[in-house]
């Protein structure tokens, strides 16, 4: 049996990603007019609340029902906007696209949930994966579709530690280019426009050079973004870095979950 | 980072693009590649270190096994090591993993991947022996088909030959760049010549044997690996003298196969995968993850990973730019 203190650990590092992605929504000041609501900042806080429990016994949260449904969603959307990014920037999207790994990472959790069945009277949660009667608790349907996932993400995880360290998320905050640049994607969810801020080389970057199709709808960058107006606290937190350092660790955190089913 | 923003009374998207993007026209250098694919290895190793199995006692059993057959000199410290490990299982077998996880993390990681890749090669020849009991080569249990000669020695391996560092500006394929084309397709010529020995000795010809051992293979596995497993293994009962001879002469011609012309070189450079594949479904059950007692995936994917390393590339390798790799080529 793998010790419990060792799943508690893991689970402390889900509580930090968890605690990271609630201070990066409030940083964002979702509540403001014109202010952004960052899907993967939701994903993770959601993912890392429900690892959390999954692995810590004492750590009581939703219902398998319930995070089946939190999942399902989440899965549905992650999988719309990465067909929305295949579109716009063909297959390659699948492998280099932000969307591809939250889509991995979501599918995976509804997986955990749908594929593991909890022998618990109880039935809130999944008891923990450490938990005295852990191994006898679960039973898991599929197993070739768990080692599955586990490779992806651990292909995923790799790759995140890859640019990471070769500087291709700043970890400087988040700013946005006072220049007002035409960035063309798809139209999506019948928004007749959008608004993106981007750093000012990459905007370039991506305006001259992605090869976006004709027809696509207009993204206008511009204003301010959600880290300009903040502390330098509050903008490292906004950072790239910090968001794939949350991947990072959610990803290996949860290919550890899924080898530890099989 | 994207989101859905509501503003004006409408729904808008709104997406910080640039702050995941990919960035056009980047391209991701073959050994740099390839030395993410051992990263995901170690980082995979690590994982199934981490499983319930390998703290409890089968695990210690599996350490100690591997002495038998080997020479005195060998066995004694393997059973010292089982010995240890299993007075201080759980705090062993997580240094154990943690150690592999530093492994993988420290080679995707650019500034650390020598220190890592220098680590890996030590770390991997002290499991080859304490681990895996030298992969059964002295003690005749060796067989292509459960990973001789030793899993573990390719990661060395590969660590040496995906080196950041041109010892040839012009190499002919990526497992060249760091120690020579001489020398890698030396290695190369070894490795597989040493396959094609263990295929024919006396255990492996025997009528039976490959069948035993296939058919072992298969307990616990899901439906569709124990039904491959069951079939091979009724494809090849007492077939063992043919079974083996054919698979020496294809090790054969692979490992002479990267002396021949950059065309037929890919064939058997494809063949290689094949066999690797095959041996790695059929003979190791993807390492008996799927059991849940699985260490490592075995030899299989490190075989594909070693033949990708000295696929020819046409174009002159230029080394990497100096962001790379600690300020050097990776």
């Amino acid at each position: 049996m793998t010790p419990a203190w060792i799943l508690d650990i893991f689970a402390g590092l889900m509580l930090v990603v968890a605690a990271v992605s609630a201070a990066r929504l409030v940083a964002a000041r979702p509540w403001q007019r014109g202010s952004l609501l960052i899907d993967t900042d939701v994903a993770h806080l959601l993912m890392a609340i429900a690892m959390a429990g999954m692995l810590a016994s004492s750590l009581g949260t939703l219902s398998n029902t319930g995070w089946d449904v939190v999942f399902a969603l989440m899965t549905a959307w992650f999988a719309f906007r990465v067909f929305v990014d295949a579109r716009a920037n063909g297959i390659r999207a699948l492998a280099g696209g932000h969307c591809a790994p939250h889509l991995t990472h979501s599918a995976a959790m509804l997986y955990m949930f749908a594929a593991v069945t909890a022998r618990a009277a109880n039935g809130s949660g999944m008891s923990g994966m450490g938990g005295p009667s852990a191994s006898a608790m679960e039973a898991l349907r599929y197993p070739t579709l768990a080692f599955a996932f586990a490779l992806i993400l651990i292909g995923y995880s790799i790759r995140d530690i890859d640019q990471l360290s070769g500087r291709r998320y700043s970890s400087a905050p988040a700013r946005v280019p006072l220049a007002r640049v035409a960035v063309a994607i798809p139209a999506m969810a019948g928004a007749a426009a959008a608004t993106a801020t981007l750093p000012g080389p990459r905007a370039t970057e991506l305006a001259g050079g992605n090869g976006i199709p004709a027809g696509s709808a207009t993204v206008e960058v511009a204003g301010s973004g959600s880290g300009s107006g903040g502390s330098a606290v509050g903008g490292i937190l906004l950072s790239p870095a910090v968001t794939v350092g949350c991947r990072i660790t959610m990803g290996v955190t949860m290919a550890l979950m899924l080898l530890l089913i099989i | 980072m994207s989101g859905v923003a509501v503003a004006g009374g409408r729904t808008a998207w709104r997406g910080r693009l640039g702050t995941e993007a990919q960035p056009a026209g980047r391209r991701l250098d073959a050994r740099r590649a390839l030395q993410l694919g051992l990263a995901a290895s170690w980082l995979l190793d690590a994982l199934l270190q981490y499983q319930s199995f390998m703290y409890g006692k089968g695990f210690t059993q599996m350490i100690g096994g591997t002495g038998a057959g080997n020479p005195s000199v060998i066995a004694r410290p393997i059973t010292w090591n089982a010995t240890l490990v299993s007075h201080h299982q759980v705090l062993a077998n997580t240094v154990f993993a943690t150690v592999q996880l530093l492994l993988g993390a420290g080679i995707a990681f650019r500034p650390t991947l020598r220190v890592a890749l220098a680590a890996s090669i030590a770390w991997a020849l002290g499991v080859w022996w304490f681990g895996e009991g030298l992969g059964g080569v002295l003690s005749g249990a060796a067989s292509p088909f459960n990973g001789a000669p030793g899993a573990v020695l390719i990661y060395a391996l590969l660590a040496v030959l995906l080196w950041p560092a041109d010892r040839e500006m012009a190499a002919p394929f990526t497992a060249a760049r760091a120690v020579g084309a001489h020398v890698a397709r030396a290695l190369w010529l070894v490795l597989w010549l040493s396959l094609a020995y263990f295929a024919l000795t006396p255990a492996n010809r025997a009528p039976q044997s490959l069948n035993g051992m296939i058919a072992s293979m298969e307990s616990g596995q899901p439906g569709w690996l124990s039904a491959i497993d069951r079939g091979a293994a009724t494809l090849v009962a007492n077939q063992g003298l043919a079974a083996s001879i054919v698979l020496a002469i294809a090790l054969v011609v692979i490992a002479v196969g990267v002396y021949l012309p950059p065309s037929a070189a890919k064939v058997t450079l494809v063949l290689a995968i094949v066999v690797a594949l095959v041996i790695w479904v059929v003979g190791e059950a993807l390492g008996a993850i799927l059991t849940g007692g699985g260490t490592d995936p075995n030899s299989g994917p490190l075989l594909v990973l070693l033949a990708l390393a000295y696929w020819p590339i046409t174009a002159v390798t230029a080394p990497a730019p100096s962001a790379s790799a600690g300020g050097k080529a990776a």
